[in-house]
């Protein structure tokens, strides 16, 4: 089955994929199906998850390869700086793979693969999915690292201008390289419920991670001082993690069994069900590139209150969020103007504008734009390539051409152990309506 | 008379011998053969003779050791059985459709290794891609009842799919198998 005219063979790399569940696995499982349907070829390759290990197909023939390389660190594989040449090349060869696109900036998987990628002469691009700080000890390395595989990356993508800004500061990648598209909202599964529900009791939902980085401490201080005020609030919490103790004590601290649900964690396909069941979603997070959850409540037709963090002021039009500083005061403030302005808002008008904002098959197009952009980047040698990496650092970028030089070198020897040619192309399988007997 | 079709390439040869006497279609053996250069095992063999020759002159001559021709005689034996002796030079599939499949391992010492599975016992055969940390390659295997893991049609060898697709398809025919998939094949 050739490929139409434009349209690409195109890996996507990350440590975190499926059966994993969150944002990223999330982003690039729907953005491959789009993909698909817009006639293009998408292989998924991630690391084995236990048992799921080998090549597996999901829905519209998008095949995933779990690598058997085993995670050491929070889903990461083990960097091995050049274990994974073998394999990485055999994949890109045998799918006929044009462009290679990772994801997430903590995934090593995702960094050796790019260099492995810009190594053998294929375009890359790089999405970033977080914002990551400056001044600690990790986010130091993170970002040396981060520098080495942008230094030479076809183009870049950022969830939002806040992440853009943080990417390009970090890296050192020039601006004009830099993408800017949005997440979306799955909008068909995300649906207000029929009949809006009765203003009294009035129900804010959390649902989130419950760890110091989405501000758990913030809803310690918070929930205590709303239900003070508003005799009619009731609280729902989704979610489990490191600070669910606290939320617990705070809850006998106060009385608040009956005022405040804590359900624990919530299987995404519930997580619809549990925005219904409330009038406004509360978001306190401390840092956000993007914040798809924000887009998930505003699709079910729940007004949003949120920390004014990160890339959280681009989500959503000022009719439909309240922002506040990341502080106790501040956000019990914002909650009382989200009760005043809540019989205003029309769950269904809600739902239909975000229908019209987000949607998947747009961020499909765009990045379809950002792949014939990188297609149209010259091929360049090795020795054009080097001077990119002498820009990282005194040493660091002396060390980065080393590194990119012994790859180099191993390349050409797996080459004459193992020529391209000996190397099966896969054939593209168009799966046949099932014969009924 | 056999109907003989052959498909090689660097490392392997594939042979469908398709029997027409006694009966037509009674019995069709796939082999898939080690292909054996010719060039390398003399290089080979005239390095081992050159080491053994050097140490021979150094234990007459220079009055070394005689336990150096032992070393010397040692290597050359190592270097002959990692670089030419192959354990394994041919491995077959029998098919007999409506009885079952033998599966055999001719090895480099002359031993034959053989199974057989009746048909009633397969009940499909797969083409699966196996994926190891450092490669990605096809295997033909069947799926047996009452067991858990899947038999590997070609036990130490894994040639190409070109040379794969034809036993499968013989192998789906013999054992009633419909093929669920078809594919086309880029040109």
């Amino acid at each position: 089955m050739e490929l139409k005219e434009g349209k690409h063979r195109i890996l996507m790399v990350s440590d975190f994929f499926y059966p994993n569940f969150g944002g990223v696995e999330n982003h690039i499982y729907l953005l491959s199906q789009c993909l698909l349907k817009l006639g293009h070829k998408v292989v998924v390759m991630t690391h084995a998850y236990g048992n799921r290990s080998g090549v597996r197909y999901m829905t519209n023939g998008l095949k995933v390869y779990y690598v058997p390389w085993k995670p050491f660190l929070m889903q990461n594989t083990l960097p091995t700086f050049y274990g994974t040449l073998p394999i990485i090349r055999t994949i890109l060869i045998r799918e006929r793979i044009s462009l290679v696109h990772g994801h997430q900036a903590f995934s090593t998987l995702c960094h050796e693969a790019l260099m492995h990628a810009r190594t053998m002469g294929y375009k890359v691009i790089f999405t970033d999915h977080s914002l990551y700080g400056f001044s600690d000890i990790g986010s130091i390395h993170m970002n040396k690292v981060l520098q080495f595989t942008l230094a030479d990356v076809s183009q870049a993508i950022c969830v939002s201008h806040t992440s853009k800004e943080n990417t390009v500061l970090r890296s050192g990648l020039p601006p004009e390289k830099v993408y800017v598209i949005p997440n979306a909202v799955d909008t068909t599964m995300f649906k207000p419920a029929p009949e809006r529900l009765c203003m009294d009791p009035i129900v804010i939902v959390v649902i989130s991670r419950l760890v110091y980085r989405k501000g758990a401490d913030l809803l310690v201080e918070v929930i205590p001082e709303v239900c003070h005020l508003y005799p009619n609030v009731r609280f729902i919490i989704g979610g489990d993690g490191p600070k669910r103790v606290r939320l617990e004590e705070m809850r006998e601290k106060h009385s608040l069994q009956d005022r405040v649900d804590m359900l624990g964690a919530v299987p995404h396909a519930k997580v619809r069900s549990v925005l219904n069941s409330g009038h406004i979603f509360l978001n306190s997070s401390l840092t956000e590139a993007f914040c798809i959850a924000i887009l998930e409540a505003a699709s079910c037709g729940l007004l949003t209150v949120s920390t004014r963090v990160g890339g959280v002021p681009e989500v959503l039009p000022d009719d439909m969020i309240v922002l506040a500083k990341p502080d106790p005061s501040d956000m019990v403030h914002a909650i009382k103007k989200a009760i005043r302005i809540l019989p205003h808002i029309d769950p269904q008008e809600m739902h239909l504008r975000m229908k019209e904002m987000y949607s998947w098959h747009d961020v499909a197009k765009r990045t379809e734009i950002v792949y014939d952009h990188a297609l149209r980047c010259s091929n360049q040698t090795l020795l054009e390539r080097l001077p990119r990496y002498l820009t990282c650092g005194a040493w660091a970028g002396k060390l980065f051409c080393l590194v990119m030089i012994i790859d180099f070198i191993l390349w050409r020897l797996l080459q004459l152990w193992q020529p391209d040619s000996e190397v099966e192309p896969v054939p593209d399988f168009k799966p046949t309506e099932l014969k009924r007997g | 008379m056999a109907d003989l079709s052959i498909i090689s390439n660097a490392r392997f040869i594939y042979k469908h011998d398709n029997h027409k006497f006694p009966l037509p279609h009674a019995v069709d053996t796939h082999h898939i053969i080690l292909r054996r250069s010719v060039v390398k095992p003399i290089f080979i063999y005239l390095f081992a003779i050159l080491l053994v020759g050097y140490a021979a002159f150094l234990h007459f001559e220079k009055g070394k050791p005689a336990t150096t021709v032992g070393w010397s005689l040692f290597l050359g034996a190592i270097l002959v059985k990692f670089l030419i002796w192959r354990p394994v030079v041919k491995e077959s599939v029998v098919i007999m459709p409506e009885f079952g499949v033998q599966l055999e391992t001719h090895y480099g010492s002359g031993r034959i290794n053989r199974r057989f599975i009746p048909v009633s016992k397969i009940l499909k055969p797969v083409l699966n891609e196996h994926v190891t940390p450092v490669t990605c390659c096809w295997c033909l295997s069947l799926l047996i009842r009452d067991e858990n893991e899947l038999t590997l049609v070609f036990k130490k060898f894994r040639p190409p799919l070109k040379m794969l697709v034809p036993v499968w398809k013989a192998l789906c025919f013999a054992t009633d198998c419909k093929e669920s998939f078809e594919f086309q094949e880029d040109g």
